[in-house]
């Protein structure tokens, strides 16, 4: 059943068994203290009649005793220790029953030796007011006197027994239908009450817990959007200060973050088709001028080497891109091991001087023996690339200064030109993928190398930099941890 | 039919001129943006193949300037095929667009088509008495027959048929059909002429002395 597994309507369930719970124990309670109430209240009026009437009891007028003594031989007559008494019901007893009132109270009176000495037209007939078997007997104590006083239901009569010293017993009894009937009226109350709570508590509760889940209900629509690919969706968060609000800042920092990176991977794949471009028109346009028509040996040659460098340029931009691709996925296992990056340097500086000798430019180097822990390969790569750039970007008859050193447990090395320099609307991209600063290809470069340097340096968990000033040079700085 | 090529890749460029060169048009050279635009700016080419991303002076920025003097058709290159790209392109003020890598013959038949447009000239099919010129095959005809022609002979049929009743002067011929390679002080232009009036009829082109060339 779905509507069971709605977080909603769960909710709702739980609470609603609780209320219910609560709202019973609640009614019991107070049905049951309603109940002891009405109870107490009659008992009450039992025993003040109880009382009157015990009151109005009175001894038989007194006979004076015989002055002539008893015959000796005869066993004397002892005299009974209370006289059987007579009973007149007092005038403000009477009030308190009404006989012709079958419904009021009614009272019966045994004598000590259980004859029946008076009793109230409306009393019920003996054997129904009095089973023993039947009778719930509540002793009670009665706080006026000492000696036991007892209640029953009989039926549907409630009937208080007292028995005195004397030895009389009194029952006074009423019907306990009206207050019975009370107390199911005010039962009913309670349900109709508790009933309304229950449905003002579910609904109410239901609204809450809408209202409290409805962030979760925009979140998911948005993740819902997003997963359809629809990136720039964001959650609507107009209570940031609620846990679901934290959430839904948080899912759309990471929405925006995975957007930025969906973004830049979409950059880069059009980037890189782009690049591809320029060599492809290349060979199709030298191969379809070539088969226009008969050529000879000498042009064809001509033909085929430009589809050479075509192809070269491809190779070299596909490895890029590749390297960036692995490197991008952490594939890239470094080979780590310890060596000097300054005798690594000064093989890259013996790769790069062809290069600067036939452009005059002069290599100054400054490399103090530094151990580093690395991939000695791929360091020298990014050396390589620092120089070859360097020697790119240089005035003819320029310097190129590289210098290492350890300094504060981090391993510096620098490279820096004296060319025309970055300017410093470009500088802040240099390390971005296809960024140049000049827009044309004719240069020959993939527009990867520095991209490629950094993540190379990042992934030894270093950092490189650039520096530059217009007109006078540009400086990068490799920091790299010391071992 | 004389064209200006702007393109910084080396050997693009090279292949370009030589195939455009090969299809009969006069073709001139440049391999930067400041280059290209002082070529644009110093003669009235029939149309200018100018790649966006150049060095120095971009493909739009030379566009732009070289709108303040001259309206010479501009097909542009690019790598990039986002139509926002290409909007920019026709906005700035070029006239087509070609998306590298592209196939020369489509590269043809929009320079033809930009060149037939910016004459006025809405088909491919020319037609003078009884002389029928196929611009798209770059084929004569006359009275139905096929008529053969050089390469320089058709350019010069053409550049008078595209500009009918005009005269055009001698100076004009030379700036269209020759490009900065060519030497031309010969007589070349006359030579032409006289083949082209031997293969069409003495009356195709008209002489207007002192003026230059017609064609009725």
């Amino acid at each position: 059943m779905k509507i069971f597994k709605s977080i909603k309507w769960r909710l709702q369930l739980w609470y609603g068994l609780i209320l219910v719970l609560v709202l019973a124990g609640f009614g019991f309670t107070a049905y049951q203290l309603e109940w002891g109430r009405q109870m107490r209240r009659i008992d009450d009026e039992l025993h003040r009649r109880v009382n009157l009437l015990a009151g109005a009891l009175r001894p038989p007028p007194r006979r004076p005793a015989p002055d002539r003594p008893m015959p000796d031989g005869f066993p004397e007559e002892r005299p009974k220790p209370f006289p059987p008494r007579e009973f007149h019901l007092p005038p403000q007893a009477a009030e308190l029953f009404d006989p012709n009132d079958p419904n009021d109270f009614y009272f019966v009176i045994d004598s000590r030796s259980g004859d029946e000495l008076a009793r109230s037209t409306n009393a019920p007939a003996r054997e129904t007011m009095w089973d023993r078997r039947k009778a719930n007997t509540m002793p009670r104590l009665s706080a006026d006197t000492f000696h036991p006083v007892s209640v029953q239901v009989l039926g549907k009569f409630r009937q208080m027994q007292e028995t005195l010293p004397s030895g009389e017993t009194i029952y006074v009894g009423c019907l306990a239908t009206p207050a019975l009937k009370e107390l199911h009226l005010s039962a009913l109350w309670l349900m109709v009450t508790g009933g309304i709570i229950l449905f003002l508590g579910v609904s109410g509760g239901g609204w809450l817990v809408g209202r409290a889940l409805r962030p979760i209900d925009n979140i998911s629509n948005a993740a819902m959007k997003i997963s359809a690919g629809d990136l720039s969706q964001r959650i609507n968060t107009a209570e940031t200060e609620s846990e679901l609000g934290r959430l839904a800042a948080v899912l759309n920092s990471t929405f925006a973050r995975l957007e930025t990176a969906f973004a830049q991977q979409r950059q880069f794949t059009a980037d890189a088709a782009h690049e591809l471009r320029t060599p492809v028109t290349v060979m199709l346009t030298q191969t379809q001028t070539a088969l226009n028509r008969e050529r000879n040996a000498a042009e064809y040659r001509e033909t085929l080497e430009a589809c050479q460098r075509a192809s070269q340029r491809m190779r070299k931009l596909i490895e890029s891109l590749l390297e960036l691709a692995r490197l991008d996925a952490g594939q890239e296992t470094l080979k780590r091991s310890k060596f000097d990056l300054s005798q690594t340097a000064r093989d890259c500086v013996e790769l790069v001087r062809p290069l600067a000798v036939a452009r005059g430019i002069k290599i100054h180097c400054d490399l103090q023996p530094v151990e580093a822990h690395g991939d000695a390969e791929r360091l020298a790569q990014v050396i390589t690339n620092l120089l070859a750039n360097a020697v790119q970007y240089n005035k003819d008859n320029g310097e190129v200064r590289v210098s290492a050193k350890e300094q504060d447990s981090m391993i510096l090395l620098a490279v820096s030109d004296t060319g025309p320099g970055i300017s410093s609307e470009d500088l802040p991209h240099v390390f971005d993928r296809f960024y140049r600063a000049d827009s044309s290809r004719s240069s020959g470069q993939t527009g990867l190398g520095l991209a490629i340097s950094k993540a190379i340096v990042e992934a030894h968990g270093g950092t490189i930099e650039v520096a530059s000033q217009p007109g006078t040079g540009t400086t990068f700085t490799v920091v790299l941890p010391a071992t | 039919m004389r064209i200006l090529i702007v393109e910084d890749e080396p050997d693009l460029l090279r292949s370009l001129a030589q195939a455009l060169r090969e299809e009969g048009y006069a073709v001139d050279t440049a391999n930067n943006g400041e280059d290209g635009l002082f070529n644009g700016e110093s003669y009235d080419y029939d149309a200018i193949v100018l790649d966006v991303m150049l060095p120095g002076l971009d493909g739009w920025e030379l566009l732009k300037r070289l709108r303040k003097t001259k309206k010479t058709p501009v097909l542009m290159l690019t790598a990039r095929d986002q139509s926002r790209d290409r909007v920019r392109g026709l906005d700035t003020g070029a006239d087509d667009y070609v998306v590298k890598p592209f196939d020369l013959s489509e590269l043809f038949a929009r320079l033809r088509a930009l060149i037939r447009r910016s004459a006025n000239q809405t088909t491919n099919v020319i037609e003078i008495g009884n002389v029928k010129i196929d611009t798209a095959a770059r084929n004569v005809y006359r009275a139905d027959k096929p008529v053969e022609l050089t390469a320089r002979e058709y350019a010069l049929v053409e550049f008078l048929a595209l500009h009918r009743g005009e005269v055009v002067t001698r100076t004009q011929l030379y700036e269209h059909l020759f490009d900065e390679n060519d030497n031309t002080l010969s007589n070349l232009l006359d030579v032409h002429v006289s083949n082209v009036r031997k293969k069409l009829g003495g009356d195709f082109i008209t002489t207007r002395r002192g003026h230059g060339y017609c064609i009725e």
